[in-house]
C-alpha cells in the first residue's frame, strides 16, 4: 500500500490547522483510516485502491479541514451588522465618487487637458477613491463582527423607535448631499482656493478672491466645518429621523462650527489683498453698497454662517419638538 | 420544486441537533471514534467519520468531553469521555428531547 499517499492527504487536511492541533489531529485520522481498511479487508494486505476507496469516503482533504477547522458557513461580516455595512458602503462609496468627480472637474477647469488623459486621471483618482473608501469600510464592519459590536438597538420592544411622522422624517438624498457638500467643500477650499476669482473685462486679468496662503495656513478649521458637517449628516442619515439624538448632535456641531468660524474669520485675512484693491474697479464707482460689502467680506460671511446655522437649528428644533 | 432535495434538506436539520446528544449519550465509557461510529450505525444512525471526528474535538473544545491517548495497546487510539458539564448539558437536553418528541409525535398523530 501507497503510505506516501495517505500522508499527502493527511497533510493537505491539516497543513492550516493551528500547529498545535496538526499532528494530534493527523494521528488520529491514521487510526481511523486503519480501522476502516481493517473494515473492509480484513486480514488480506490493503491495497492502494482499497486506500483509495477509504480517503474517497472521508472526502476531500478541503471538506474535512473546514469540518476541523469550523469555517464552513462563517463570514467576514455577517448578520446584523451586513445590512447596516450595505447601507454605510453604498453612501461612503457615492460620496467619495461624487467629490472626486466634482474636485476633478475643477482642476480640469484650471488646468486643460486632453479629453483622454482627462478621463484617464479621472478613472484613475475615482477607483483609488472608491478602492480605499471600500477598503475602510469592509474593515470597519468586519472588525465590529470580529469583536460583536452592537450596531443595532432594537433588542428590546420597549426600545424600538415609533413610527415617524411626516414632519420627522430626514430624506436619505438629503443627508447624502451635505455629506458629498462637505466633502466638496473641504477639497475644493484647500486644494484650488484659486477657483474663486473675479475676472477684469478691460485687461481680460482674472484676480482671486481668496488669499491662497492664508487659506492654507488655517486649513485645520476648513477640515474641522467637513467633519463636524459630516458627523451632523451621517447621524441624521442612521437615525432617518428628526428624534432627540439629532437634535443634540444638531445643537452640538453647530455651535462648535458658529466658535469655529468666528475664530477663523476673525483670525485670519483670508481676502487677497489684490481682490480688495481692485473692488471700486470690479464693481464700479456707482456700487457703493457692494464695495462696501465686499471690502468687510469676511464679516458678511461670518453673518451669512451664523444665520444659516441659526436657521438649521431652528428647523432641528421644530421638527423634533412639535409631534 | 424537487420533493426530494426538500426532504434531504429537512433531514438534514433534523440530525444536525440530535447527533449531539446522541453522541453525549454514548461517552459515559471512554470511546474512540471509529467505535462510535460502529455503535451508531449498529442502531441505524449512520454518522459518517468525517462529520464525528472534527464534532469530537470540537465537544472537546466546548468542556463537555475530554480525551487521552491510549498507545498502550498496538494501535494508538484517541478515547473521549463525557465530562460533568456535559453529563448536566446531556440530563437537561435528554428532558426536553423527551418532552418535545412526544409532543411532536401526539401532533403528527393527530391524537391532540
Amino acid at each position: 500500500m501507497n503510505q506516501d499517499l495517505l500522508e499527502r492527504y493527511l497533510y493537505a487536511v491539516t497543513r492550516r490547522l493551528p500547529e498545535k492541533q496538526r499532528e494530534d489531529v493527523a494521528q488520529e485520522l491514521r487510526g481511523l483510516v486503519d480501522d476502516m481498511l481493517f473494515d473492509r479487508c480484513g486480514d488480506i494486505t490493503p491495497t492502494e485502491k482499497d486506500l483509495r476507496v477509504v480517503l474517497t469516503e472521508l472526502g476531500t482533504p478541503r471538506e474535512l479541514y473546514e469540518k476541523y477547522s469550523g469555517d464552513a458557513g462563517k463570514c467576514l461580516i455577517g448578520q446584523p451588522y451586513y445590512s447596516t455595512y450595505k447601507l454605510v458602503l453604498g453612501i461612503v462609496l457615492i460620496c467619495a465618487g461624487a467629490g472626486i468627480t466634482i474636485a476633478n472637474g475643477i482642476l480640469l477647469m484650471l488646468e486643460p487637458q486632453n479629453g483622454l488623459q482627462a478621463v484617464l486621471t479621472w478613472l484613475s483618482m475615482l477607483w483609488n477613491s472608491l478602492i480605499s473608501a471600500f477598503a475602510f469600510v469592509t474593515l470597519l464592519f468586519a472588525f465590529f463582527s470580529w469583536r460583536g459590536i452592537p450596531v443595532n438597538r432594537d433588542f428590546d420592544f420597549d426600545s424600538l423607535p415609533t413610527v415617524p411622522k411626516q414632519r420627522e422624517q430626514i430624506s436619505r438624498w438629503e443627508c447624502i448631499a451635505g455629506i458629498a457638500f462637505c466633502i466638496f467643500f473641504m477639497v475644493v477650499f484647500l486644494g484650488v482656493p484659486q477657483v474663486f476669482c473675479a475676472w477684469l473685462p478691460e485687461t481680460n486679468q482674472r484676480i482671486p478672491v481668496f488669499d491662497a496662503a492664508a487659506i492654507r495656513q488655517g486649513w485645520y478649521w476648513i477640515a474641522l466645518f467637513s467633519v463636524l458637517g459630516i458627523a451632523g449628516e451621517t447621524v441624521k442619515l442612521l437615525e432617518g429621523r428628526y428624534n432627540r439624538n439629532v437634535l443634540l448632535v444638531t445643537l452640538g456641531t453647530n455651535f462648535l462650527s458658529a466658535v469655529a468660524g468666528i475664530l477663523w474669520l476673525t483670525q485670519y485675512n483670508l481676502m487677497s489683498p489684490e481682490f480688495t484693491a481692485h473692488l471700486s474697479q470690479l464693481f464700479g464707482e456707482g456700487e457703493e453698497i457692494v464695495v462696501t460689502l465686499f471690502s468687510n467680506f469676511q464679516i458678511f460671511f461670518l453673518c451669512v454662517l451664523l444665520f444659516a446655522l441659526i436657521l438649521d437649528t431652528a428647523e432641528a428644533v421644530i421638527r423634533t419638538l412639535k409631534k | 420544486m424537487d420533493v426530494d432535495e426538500v426532504v434531504s434538506g429537512l433531514i438534514l436539520e433534523l440530525r444536525r441537533g440530535t447527533l449531539i446528544l446522541l453522541v453525549l449519550s454514548q461517552m459515559k465509557e471512554p470511546t474512540y471514534g471509529y467505535s462510535l461510529v460502529k455503535t451508531l450505525s449498529d442502531n441505524q444512525i449512520p454518522m459518517d467519520a468525517n462529520t464525528l471526528y472534527p464534532l469530537l474535538r470540537r465537544l472537546e473544545g466546548q468542556g463537555l468531553l475530554s480525551s487521552q491517548w491510549d498507545t498502550a495497546q498496538g494501535k494508538p487510539r484517541k478515547y473521549y469521555q463525557i465530562t460533568e458539564n456535559g453529563m448536566e448539558v446531556l440530563e437537561k437536553t435528554k428532558t426536553y428531547w423527551k418532552r418535545f418528541s412526544e409532543h411532536v409525535d401526539n401532533l403528527l398523530e393527530g391524537t391532540v
